[in-house]
């Protein structure tokens, strides 16, 4: 499904470039269940906008599904976000003036769906996650973890293929993160491929890989050979 | 002190930080401030003041009316005017003067608007002469009444300010006068005259008749009269009073003081009457303006407060008391009130001259119009005021209590409340400036609509003058002359034509005569011109039946009359009035046979429908002054001058031109008023749409910038770059749009309040309001498009990451 080649991101400082990742290679199938895992300033959260086509300065190549992001222009991959991929952030970021119901709608909003096909679809999510009781709720009116209920069953309303979660229970005490992990891996079993940051060993259990990054290079990666010189100076 | 100290130099600091914030608030404030004290400093001495005369609001000018009626003639007769005096225990002076022009002899003849008067003008009035004396009672004596008192003006300019010129000798209309006063130069009591004589028969004679005892004159209406009410006596008293004498005099003098009542109106009513609603109508748009700079300013500071709240908090976290805090932030609106009230008074200072120069008469008549400090008082305080309700909003929000949140969770807590002020203040703004924008558009379609009216004459080429010849000139002497001058004047070289008339269209002065039909009691009236022959022709009227006056229409001639369009419709409906009599026109005009019909003419104004009009050659009809027109084929009248001089001294050397314009530039002068009202207008107008437009634009902005987080959730969950832009430009044009239906509902309302102003186009012309609502549109369009550009440029991973 996902295949990174040589992929290096790197930003302009005054000294010249600072890399955030370098040489990624990495490649990610139908049905996995990724953990990306490491220090802070390793370049996850970098990596996963990379995945979520939120980011366009990285170098290298992007195979997703049948397409070459790389060649692609920024609208083509801000098509090919809106139809395959849905996102999940630690701080839920939900929006503020819209009910549970309209931020759930507002996903579809961006994608040429029929008003009453889109009614249809929050409908069922809704039910899904059992939270049509608090469809009219405002995110203030919600806990944290009912606030991340909301958020991941906005990432799914599209039906993505790929589930981006940047560190999703990082804000919740452990049983809410317990609920959130389950439900990410019910989505899992059901055939949704999840990307995952985390600093917890307990969420990366959900998944069946783990990608460990350090300092902006892959230090290990269960399917690859790790990278030599992973220590060797940035830059 | 101490502390205020601080307050201040940490005020000043905070404004240099962000000087960009500084400068766009200075100057919004400074503009309204600058603009209204502007205003408001004409209105205060035009309308406000008490003209300078003691006890001012004490005297009177009164009139014949209509009986039961509001309008007042301007006018009334000598025998009226002397019962008045006779009979009345309500005023305590009353006192008569009538305007003309006379010829101020000497090394350069002038010709000078003279004011014969009554002596009781300068009682009346209770102004000291500058130099001399007044005129009194015994100037009225009929060999004592060669005495002259001039104004300061004439005095000044003619004279050179000569302090030895009382007791010296002048001479006026040929004849030897005494200079016994000058006036100060703030008496105008008639708003004409230069020059004051006294009238020899106790009441000012007639000036077409000046020989003649004009006592017994109860039928000819030429008299300006004012009455000084006694102590205690109110105007309804007085008007009660006058209206009981009036009453008595119309049964005592049935044939002519039939439906003849009293009027009055204060001076100050008298002389403001014209300029009043215009200046309350620029007085309410400057208060707009300053309203909208205000609103501008509290919008940036509530901008501002956000980015504050937490360094308050911080401050009231640290031990800063509620009072402190307050100071501070006082300290600093005050700061800024405080310049843009130094830059606002820099602007009116600069502002006021130019107002005055532009202005209608009324208020260049006032010569003294500085900027007011009451006025820049007020608006000072109005702009602190404003600046301290907002500045005060985040310390008063910091101080409730919610110090924790608000270090917590930075500015969320409070963005809400404050949105909605700023929307609140958007939309008054934009609706403020539509009601401005319509105003002035409404305005300026009047103008356009008064400029497209035929005023029944070609205006191009045409070199006008006044000229007349001493009242001790027999009436052939008169009419020879003119007659003589338009002939000569044909003779010179780059002249096509050229006639003299009685009274030139838009120069400010009518007369108008009864008549009857042959056989009919029945009494018509008309506007009477005397005129030259070709001068109809020279003008450029349109003939539409029969021919003009000729050479041919001379006294001894059978009397004839042209008569035009408006006069046909009136006496004439559905007839052919050529070969038709009109009888009583005048003493010696019993019977005059109508041979020709011209165009109407527009003569007071162009916005007045034009007057039934009668025209008499000179010879068979007479009038002791006229105005020449001299239509040259050159596209610059004004260069043969020297020439039309020369030809008019080759008449008579004594005789001086008066008044020497381009017929255009005479129309212009007609419109002074109105082009005053539309200009200033539409600069409050633009300004208050360019206020409105920075309003508009900083609030899009903040709201961006408020917005930053999630506009990048947006884009995450996939909005484009145009959904974006649709969305930000969206929320801009939907406050636009509240903004302008609140405008055009008030504009509803209070252009009813200009429809005195306007012409030819309606208060609520959809047209304007359709099209204004729609500029108005475009520029909010363009204010929200930038910072909706700047929205799309927001990259959702800063924007995620920024917490």
């Amino acid at each position: 499904m996902i295949q990174l080649r040589n992929v290096e991101r790197s930003y302009k400082t005054g000294a010249g470039a600072t890399y955030v990742l370098r040489r990624i290679n990495l490649d990610i199938q139908a049905g996995d269940f990724v953990t990306v895992m490491g220090p802070s300033g390793a370049g996850k959260s970098t990596m996963l906008s990379i995945l979520g086509m939120l980011d366009d300065g990285w170098a290298g190549e992007y195979h997703f599904l049948d397409h070459a992001v790389h060649k692609l222009d920024r609208k083509k991959r801000a098509d090919l976000n809106r139809q395959y991929i849905g996102f999940v952030f630690q701080s839920y970021h939900l929006l503020d003036n819209l009910t549970v119901y309209e931020n759930l709608d507002v996903p579809l909003s961006y994608r040429n769906v029929s008003r009453g096909q889109r009614a249809s679809m929050v409908a069922e999510v809704l039910d899904r996650f059992q939270i049509v009781g608090k469809k009219d709720l405002y995110p203030s009116q919600l806990s944290g973890g009912q606030q991340q209920l909301v958020g991941v069953a906005r990432a799914v309303v599209g039906n993505p293929k790929l589930i981006l979660a940047d560190e999703p229970t990082g804000n919740l005490h452990s049983s809410q993160a317990k609920e959130i992990m389950e439900l990410f891996k019910k989505l899992n079993d059901q055939g949704t491929t999840i990307v995952q940051v985390t600093h917890s060993e307990a969420n990366a259990a959900y998944g069946n890989r783990t990608i460990q990054l350090f300092d902006g290079w892959i230090a290990n990666d269960p399917k690859n050979e790790p990278v030599p010189n992973t220590t060797a100076s940035i830059g | 002190m101490e502390t205020l100290l601080h307050d201040l130099r940490y005020g000043v600091r905070m404004l240099r930080k962000s000087p960009s914030f500084t400068a766009i608030a200075v100057l919004t404030l400074a503009l309204g401030i600058g603009s209204t004290v502007a205003i408001f400093s004409v209105v205060d001495q035009v309308l406000l003041h008490s003209l300078p005369y003691p006890d001012a609001d004490r005297i009177m000018y009164v009139s014949q009316t209509e009986r039961g009626g509001n309008e007042l003639h301007y006018a009334s007769s000598p025998a009226n005017y002397l019962d008045w005096v006779a009979q009345n225990h309500v005023f305590s002076v009353m006192a008569a003067s009538r305007g003309w022009q006379g010829n101020l002899g000497g090394d350069r003849p002038e010709r000078v608007r003279l004011s014969m008067t009554t002596a009781s003008l300068f009682p009346l009035f209770a102004v000291h002469p500058m130099l001399g004396r007044g005129l009194e009672s015994e100037d009225e004596e009929p060999s004592n009444d060669h005495v002259a008192v001039l104004s300061y003006g004439l005095w000044n300019r003619r004279f050179g300010a000569d302090p030895g010129l009382i007791n010296q000798s002048i001479t006026l209309n040929n004849e030897t006068y005494t200079v016994v006063g000058v006036m100060p130069s703030n008496f105008l009591p008639d708003g004409y005259g230069e020059l004051w004589v006294p009238s020899p028969w106790g009441v000012p004679s007639h000036p077409l008749v000046p020989s003649q005892d004009p006592r017994q004159f109860r039928d000819r209406n030429y008299l300006d009269v004012w009455g000084r009410l006694k102590p205690g006596v109110t105007q309804h008293q007085a008007e009660q009073e006058m209206s009981a004498i009036a009453r008595r005099l119309e049964k005592q003098y049935p044939d002519s003081n039939d439906g003849i009542g009293v009027g009055m109106m204060s001076l100050q009513d008298s002389v403001v009457s014209d300029i009043r609603p215009v200046l309350y109508v620029l007085l309410a748009a400057v208060a707009f303006v300053l309203l909208i700079g205000c609103t501008n300013v509290a919008n940036l500071l509530l901008a501002r407060s956000s980015g504050r709240t937490r360094e308050i908090s911080i401050r009231i976290a640290l031990g800063a008391g509620r009072r402190r805090i307050v100071s501070q932030l006082l300290t600093e609106s005050v700061l800024l009130a405080v310049a843009g009230g130094l830059l606002g008074i820099v602007i009116a200072a600069w502002a006021v001259p130019t107002l005055v120069a532009l202005g209608p008469s009324e208020i260049r008549d006032y010569g003294n119009i500085g900027v007011n400090l009451e006025a820049l008082a007020f608006a000072v305080v109005v702009s602190i005021l404003t600046g301290v309700l907002f500045g005060l909003a985040p310390a008063l929000h910091a101080s409730e209590g919610k110090v924790s949140d608000s270090l917590k969770e930075g500015e969320r807590g409070s963005t809400a409340q404050r949105g909605r002020t700023r929307t609140a203040l958007v939309v008054a703004e934009v609706a403020l400036s539509l009601i401005l924008l319509i105003g002035a558009g409404l305005t300026v379609r009047s103008f356009v609509r008064v400029l497209r009216v035929d005023p029944g004459f070609d205006a191009s080429h045409l070199l006008v003058f006044g000229v007349g010849l001493p009242p001790s000139a027999s009436a052939d002497e008169q009419d020879r002359f003119y007659r003589q001058v338009a002939e000569k004047l044909e003779t010179l070289p780059g002249v096509q034509s050229a006639g003299a008339v009685s009274r030139l269209p838009l120069s400010g002065g009518n007369s108008g005569r009864s008549f009857k039909l042959p056989g009919s009691a029945k009494d018509y009236s008309a506007d009477i011109r005397v005129e030259t022959p070709r001068y109809l022709q020279t003008m450029g009227v349109s003939l539409l039946k029969g021919r003009y006056l000729d050479e041919h229409d001379i006294a001894g001639a059978t009397p004839v009359i042209v008569v035009n369009e408006a006069f046909t419709k009136s006496v004439f409906p559905g007839e052919d009035p050529i070969g038709k009599y009109i009888t009583d026109f005048g003493p010696g005009m019993d019977k005059l046979q109508i041979v020709g019909v011209v165009g109407n003419v527009r003569h007071v104004a162009l916005e007045a429908a034009p007057r039934a009009e009668v025209y008499l050659p000179f010879g068979q009809a007479h009038w002791t002054s006229a105005f020449v027109a001299v239509r040259t084929k050159t596209s610059d009248p004004l260069a043969l001058v020297p020439a039309v001089q020369n030809a008019v001294w080759s008449v008579d050397k004594t005789v001086p031109l008066a008044g020497v314009r381009t017929m255009q530039d005479l129309i212009a002068r007609s419109l002074v008023q109105r082009k005053f009202t539309m200009t200033l207008l539409a600069i409050f107008a633009a300004l208050a749409v360019v206020l409105a437009a920075i309003g508009l634009y900083g609030a899009m902005s903040y709201s961006v910038s408020q917005r930053t987080r999630e506009i990048g959730i947006r884009m995450a969950l996939g909005a484009q770059k145009k959904d974006v832009l649709k969305m930000v430009v969206g929320q801009g044009m939907g406050l636009a749009a509240i903004g302008v239906a609140v405008g055009i509902a008030g504009s509803l309302g209070m252009m009813r309040l200009i429809s005195g102003l306007l012409f030819g186009v309606s208060a609520t012309d959809p047209v304007t309001f359709i099209l204004l609502a729609m500029v108005l549109a475009g520029v909010a369009f363009a204010a929200n498009y930038i910072p909706a550009r700047r929205a799309t440029a927001v990259d959702p991973m800063v924007a995620l990451r920024y917490e």
